[in-house]
């Protein structure tokens, strides 16, 4: 079953087309690599899917109901969670603060919503630094707590902008494995992702765009071999060699 | 003793003292002082739950006040409504112009937000001070309204001492500071820290930013138009210029922003402050040279915010912590 579809999906900002008739899918459990170079509008379809942004044209359907138009908020009650490219931390509240108000979702209740927080904060082995400012952390933890408030609001589907950007290799396989074991809890995960060993390790699938169409979709595999691709990478000398 | 039981202890001896105070204290005129400092205590952690909590500036809050003490003493004078039963109806006014106000200008951060509700309030001041009367309702336009004299009576929200008032202002502070701590501790006040600091991030956990800060909006006109009968009733007469000016709504945000905003006890120490400071200055200075208590808060305002810019609550809280942690012998306490 597919969890999200996405149907023509256009995107018009004034005279520029970010996204073009795109289509796309994500089963349920999967993890989904998103990949294309800078400007090939991620982003914008992350903030299309996440309400940010409604659609010009076209159709985005979660677990089967339409969501195009819907607000940010209608859809994270719905199961939808997304982290930021750019952190967005509450910094001038604790950790654990944070992440209690994303656990508010689902309860009124303070001290269940610190339990679920604490629940989540052990998973993302966070919790010895649930005390701190969140203004406090390192670039790793902030990337951590991201995930952390998202998931504490208990998603199906969460999509992470770039969460391993600017982290270092030892710090890169910590964030592989957490991801990892998110998809084992049951989530499905929609990530965008430049650190290409990321990528491929992570992704049961991958969707590679540029200037907003879908130009390679396929295992991780087999997309780097793709003509496409690595033109759009590497300039269009590469590819005919 | 642990550290709740000291908290609590200590708590319980502060409201007792307050209480206790007439008692002490029977000069009309310092009780008066003491009156209206717990007056601007109250009014300033009403508008701390929209300019503290949800983090947004508002600086026309004297609207509020006057919305009140104009509904009441309209009612009671014209109509005969007692001015309990007034202030009630004020409070709901206020929510809801609070709310219309609220609505289109929310989308505004910062200083923008701060002057449009500047306009605002001034747009009705002047307003008032050129009607007088609306249909059967007499307004009286910068004359103000006078409230006639009907003795020692509860009913008519009137006594010859000071003391009730004194009672019913400390009542009506205790009552809106335990409410602002308990919103603190609930979903609504992560709601609105979290939407005040970062609202898109707050959107995407699934919060409607705007409607929660509509509903603090509301909570706080309500509750600063239930002052404005207070005053109303105190004073038994105000006009616009006093009661509605901006003078009355940048001490508020005076009060809180050097208290603490978004704190809890901090509108109450910013008060305390603040309050004794510019009564002496307008009774020993006021003569001379009228207005001067208002540049002594702004130096002190330039201080607070150069030295502790989130008020004078962090370092006091770190001070009681140390204190704390000595009494009851633990280490690192929180």
């Amino acid at each position: 079953m597919n969890i999200l579809e996405i149907k023509d999906l256009t995107k018009h900002f004034g005279g520029l087309t970010a996204i073009h008739d795109l289509d796309l899918h994500i089963a349920k459990g999967e993890i989904l690599g998103l990949i294309g170079p800078n400007g090939a509008g991620k982003s914008t379809l992350f903030n299309c899917v996440a309400g940010v942004f409604p659609p010009s044209v076209g159709d985005i359907r979660f677990k089967g109901e339409s969501i195009a138009g819907k607000k940010p908020w209608d859809l994270c009650s719905l199961g939808l969670a997304r982290t930021f490219q750019i952190v967005k931390p509450f910094g001038s509240k604790t950790v654990l603060y944070n992440v209690m108000v994303g656990a508010f979702l689902h309860t009124g209740s303070t001290s269940k919503a610190r339990d679920k927080a604490m629940e989540v904060l052990e998973t993302l082995q966070l919790d010895h630094r649930k005390d701190q400012l969140a203004s406090n952390l390192t670039i790793a933890d902030r990337k951590r707590l991201e995930i952390a408030k998202a998931l504490a609001t208990d998603p199906e589907l969460l999509l992470l902008d770039e969460v391993m950007a600017g982290l270092r290799p030892t710090e890169v396989d910590d964030m592989i494995a957490i991801i990892k074991g998110l998809r084992d809890r049951g989530v499905t995960v929609f990530v965008i992702e430049h650190i290409m060993r990321a990528v491929m390790a992570l992704s049961d699938r991958v969707v590679v765009i540029q200037f907003g169409e879908k130009i390679a979709e396929g295992k991780p595999e087999d997309v780097t071999k793709d003509e496409n691709v690595i033109k759009a990478y590497l300039g269009s000398e590469y590819g005919a060699a | 003793m642990s550290r709740k039981q000291l908290d609590m202890t200590l708590l319980v001896l502060a409201v007792a003292v307050c209480f206790a105070l007439p008692l002490v204290i029977t000069s009309p005129t310092y009780l008066q002082i003491l009156i209206l400092l717990f007056f601007y205590a109250y009014l300033t952690t009403a508008w701390n739950l929209v300019g503290g909590f949800a983090g947004v500036l508002p600086l026309g809050h004297s609207v509020f006040v006057g919305i009140g003490a104009y509904t009441s003493t309209i009612l009671s004078n014209q109509y005969g409504v007692s001015p309990w039963i007034g202030m009630l109806a004020g409070g709901v006014i206020a929510a809801f112009v609070g709310v219309l106000i609220g609505k289109p200008t929310f989308r505004m951060r910062g200083a923008y937000f701060a002057l449009c509700t500047i306009a605002f309030a001034e747009g009705i001041r002047v307003m008032i001070e050129n009607i007088d009367s609306i249909g059967p309702i007499k307004i009286n336009g910068p004359r103000g309204l006078l409230i006639p004299l009907k003795g020692d009576s509860f009913w008519n929200y009137q006594f010859m001492h000071k003391e009730p008032y004194y009672y019913i202002i400390l009542t009506m502070l205790l009552l809106v500071v335990a409410l602002t701590w308990f919103i603190s501790r609930s979903r609504m006040g992560y709601y609105l820290a979290a939407g005040g600091e970062e609202p898109e991030a707050a959107q995407a956990l699934g919060i409607n930013v705007a409607r929660y800060k509509l509903i603090s909006m509301a909570m706080s006109c309500f509750l600063t138009a239930l002052a404005g009968t207070f005053y109303a009733q105190l004073m038994l007469y105000f006009y616009p210029k006093g009661l509605l000016g901006l003078d009355l709504s940048f001490e508020i945000a005076f009060i809180a922003l050097i208290g603490g905003r978004g704190t809890i006890a901090g509108p109450v120490i910013g008060a305390l402050a603040l309050r004794p400071l510019n009564e002496f200055t307008r009774i020993y200075l006021g003569s001379q040279l009228p207005g001067l208590h208002l540049v002594i808060f702004g130096t002190i305002l330039i201080l607070v915010m150069l030295f502790q810019p989130k008020g004078l609550t962090p370092p006091l809280a770190r001070l009681y912590d140390k204190f704390a942690a000595r009494i009851t012998g633990e280490g690192g306490a929180k």
